[in-house]
């Protein structure tokens, strides 16, 4: 049984879990035409990680926060693997992944609080 | 300033970023020449060093200002006065002004403002229509000589300005064509050239000699702007004499003559990527006195240094010399840099002499207009590397001594080093495998020179995915699949259909702005951008379908990037490689300023240039004054004090650097962009540094039309 949505938190939540599955579809989709021309994996990857994320906050799972979480330090593993302490080569790989971290974690309790709403519920 | 100055940001990353590099179009170029020499040089052996110049003059106030230089050389200026656009014939940018210095540059601040009033003519009513719209380029570095200041505006107006205040004294309007000012890439005039008759003549025995964007040469009088009535034509010579068919600004002078032995030489663009069969790129000397045509270099035509006969023409479509040449006064040559043949990005049908001749540095006799050697940067130029770079004369170190030298700096990013005299290259030059197989009935170069004996300034690294830039992963991704569906194998991969990765891209490398050399301390100052282009081919008939596809003189304003290139089997498309929100695909630093110990050859510092405050995603100033490394445009001016100052960035800054370390000492706010070469000159016992500030159309940076002078505090 579905929690019922009240609350701006909850709507914003929604609202945010769409967009993340958005974002990893391009993402994915780009992704997926990179590696057929011999690029890098990471795309595909984290757009799949992505999607997956945001299905699971759809359905009020704590485990998507905690998977875009996994998503964002591999990110920070793979920057650093491709550009090191490069700050400029950091910006557009970590910036807007960084900004998307900090959305979940604020978006914790929210999914916390209404996962507990789930499972009480029948 | 660290080296990679960039860890700093934190969100506000994310914000800044963009760049606009130059949107597409090709910076316009055009040839002059410089003010001669005095005609005691002319037939004997060069005299002594005045007295006066044996030193670094003395700038202590006090002193008194120099009047005009009673010797009438222009190959090296002094303190006072900035003879010619790199300072002095040499070019090598360098004054020797030494009031301002390493310990008191901070203090500097503005001492006049001044605003010439000429902007973009386009939303003025009671101006007649041009048939494109006009670009403007403020990319004037003004002269100095005596009283005056010699400023030279977009529109090609001449402004005396009072050295000490910035208090107009005349002005010389051309009254140029608009429509020749419509069909230029950038309408613009790099500046003027001075000359002083060494004998009395009846009239303007100072002058400034200059060509037009209308393809006249024009001589007014240095004290009041009259035009020199027994100069040519009533002080105007037609420059499309012997030049054949044509359109209006087909043949344009964006940049100043260099003035040798009494010959003014001068230079011209011919728009590029038009016709095939285009004017052409013949180089003219004058009589800087009366105008009259003493020869012509016309590569096609060896040995030939006359008018064509009766009937004929100067050789069309080839390489044509639309930068600022430079020249060794003693030696009597002026140093010609040559672009390519018509058709820029396909060269099938091009003949030998024009293949001999593309993308070179070439002496010629200044007194005959008869080559003395030329040395050639690409072999069969199929990527528009044209020399936009002045050559500079020094003094350079070798095992066997110092040699007077020609310094070549291209946009691929070389630096070649050439005997002044015989064009032997001083330092390593080797030649390389590239990148090979191109269109049908196109051919490629197996080998190209690398200047391997001295630093690489662009160019040296292989571009992988990795490189790949953008604002967010998104656009880094869509930049990663563009860079494998791209045609790219390291420099000069040859261009193609599916587009091809130019790196460096047209603007360099080293551009119009030049280098500059400290003599004192034996530097090399090189300024230099970092962004490659892209350039696609695309066949003929559908050249000729595309709407967006016009060439000068068509019904339709013809759009930056975009090149016909009528004549030839391929039209040709030329942009910058950035995403859709207008940022580079490639990582930054897109620009650099350095320095070169010309002993060990080797940078002593190099730091990125110019911050993204003025630029950002979708064109929208970041506001965050974060050093990046922009694009940049413009040389820069070193001073015997220890300052290096420059703008050139996308950012509207001129900054201060010290010399000899690159340490950031001053920066100031510019009204508009700064894509001009400062100078520098003592008046009244005052140094004064100043640029003209009034943006690039195609660089994106703010338009305008000031020239600010700074100066210290006057107590």
């Amino acid at each position: 049984m579905k929690a019922r949505r009240s609350g701006f938190g909850a709507w914003a939540l929604a609202v945010f879990a769409v967009v993340l599955v958005l974002l990893g579809l391009v993402l994915a989709a780009g992704g997926a035409w990179l590696v057929a021309l011999g690029g890098s994996l990471y795309y595909l990857l984290a757009g799949l990680g992505l999607v997956i994320s945001g299905i699971l906050m759809l359905g009020d799972r704590m485990a998507g926060a905690w998977l875009y979480l996994l998503v964002f330090v591999a990110t920070v593993i793979w920057a650093l693997w491709e550009v090191g302490l490069d700050g400029w080569g950091l910006v557009p790989r970590v910036v807007g992944p960084l900004v998307l971290a900090i959305v979940v974690l604020l978006f914790m309790p929210v999914l916390r609080r209404r996962a507990a709403i789930r499972e009480v519920s029948p | 300033m660290t080296r990679r100055p960039n860890f700093r940001l934190g969100l506000a990353g994310l914000l800044f970023l963009g760049v606009s590099p130059f949107a597409a179009a090709q910076v316009p170029v055009a040839p002059d020449e410089e003010p001669a020499p005095d005609a005691a040089l002319e037939e004997e052996a060069p005299p002594a060093v005045p007295p006066e110049l044996e030193q670094p003059a003395d700038t202590e106030e006090g002193e008194a200002p120099a009047a005009r230089e009673a010797d009438g050389r222009l190959d090296r200026n002094t303190a006072e006065n900035w003879l010619a656009y790199g300072g002095n014939n040499h070019a090598t940018r360098y004054s020797p002004a030494d009031q301002i210095t390493t310990d008191n540059v901070e203090q500097l601040e503005e001492a006049w403002h001044f605003r010439t009033g000429d902007l973009p003519p386009d939303d003025d009513p009671t101006m007649p229509p041009a048939a494109s719209p006009i670009r403007y380029g403020f990319q004037n570095t003004p002269l100095k000589v005596g009283d005056t200041l010699y400023v030279c505006t977009p529109s090609q107006i001449v402004i005396a300005l009072d050295p000490g205040s910035g208090q107009e004294k005349w002005r010389f309007d051309p009254e140029l064509d608009r429509e020749a000012m419509g069909n230029v890439t950038t309408s613009t005039c790099r500046g003027v050239a001075y000359y002083e008759a060494p004998e009395p003549v009846e009239e303007c025995q100072t002058r400034i000699v200059y060509g037009t964007l209308d393809s006249r040469l024009l001589a007014i009088d240095a004290e009041s702007g009259t035009p020199c009535a027994s100069f040519g034509d009533n002080g105007a010579v037609n420059l499309n004499e012997g030049i054949g068919e044509t359109l209006p600004g087909y043949v344009s002078m964006t940049s100043p003559p260099t003035i040798v032995r009494g010959i003014a030489v001068v230079g011209h663009q011919v728009i590029d990527g038009q016709y095939r069969d285009a004017p052409s790129g013949v180089v003219r000397g004058f009589d800087a006195v009366t105008g009259e045509f003493v020869w012509a270099w016309d590569m096609c035509r060896p040995g030939e240094t006359g008018m064509p006969p009766e009937g004929e023409t100067y050789t069309r479509g080839t390489p044509n010399v639309w930068t600022i040449t430079s020249s060794d006064d003693e030696l009597g040559l002026v140093y010609l840099p040559t672009g390519n043949s018509a058709g820029d990005y396909f060269g099938g049908d091009r003949r030998d002499c024009e293949e001999a001749y593309s993308s070179s540095m070439v002496a010629v006799d200044v007194t005959t207009g008869e080559e003395a050697w030329s040395f050639q940067t690409v072999y069969h130029d199929i990527w528009d590397y044209d020399i936009g770079s002045q050559a500079t004369v020094l003094d350079f170190p070798t095992a066997e001594g110092s040699v007077q030298a020609v310094l070549v700096a291209t946009k691929q990013g070389d630096l070649y080093v050439l005997d002044a005299a015989t064009g032997d290259p001083l330092t390593e030059v080797e030649e390389r495998p590239v990148p090979q197989g191109a269109v049908e009935g196109e051919w490629t170069s197996e080998v190209q020179p690398f200047s391997v004996g001295m630093p690489r300034v662009a160019g040296d690294e292989e571009i992988t995915e990795r490189d790949m830039w953008g604002i967010s992963p998104l656009d880094q991704l869509w930049c990663r699949i563009q860079y494998h569906r791209l045609r790219y194998e390291g420099m000069y991969t040859p261009p193609s259909h599916e587009g091809t990765v130019f790196n460096p891209g047209f603007n360099g490398g080293v551009d119009w702005g030049g280098v500059a050399v400290d003599p004192e301390r034996n530097l090399l100052i090189v300024n230099n951008n970092n962004l490659p282009n892209i350039v696609t081919l695309f066949p003929r008939d559908e050249a000729d379908e595309r709407e967006d596809v016009q060439g000068i003189g068509d019904d339709v304003p013809r759009q930056g990037g975009i090149y016909p290139q009528y004549g030839l089997p391929y039209g040709a498309s030329s942009v910058p490689w950035r995403t859709e929100l207008r940022v580079p695909c490639t990582r930054p630093p897109w620009g650099y300023i350095g320095a070169i110990d010309l002993e060990t050859r080797e940078f002593v510092w190099r730091e990125p240039l110019g911050t993204g405050r003025d630029h950002g995603p979708w064109g929208l100033p970041s506001m965050l004054p974060i050093t990046i490394g922009t694009p940049n445009n413009g040389g820069s001016v070193v001073t015997a004090g220890g300052v290096t100052f420059i703008a050139a960035a996308l950012d509207k800054v001129i900054r201060g650097f010290a010399t000899e370390t690159g340490e950031l000492l001053w920066e100031a706010r510019l009204p508009a962009g700064g894509q001009a070469g400062p100078m520098s000159y003592v008046h009244e016992g005052r140094q004064y540094l100043v640029i003209a500030a009034g943006g690039h159309n195609s660089m994106e940076t703010e338009i305008g039309d000031s020239v600010v002078a700074y100066s210290l505090p006057s107590n």
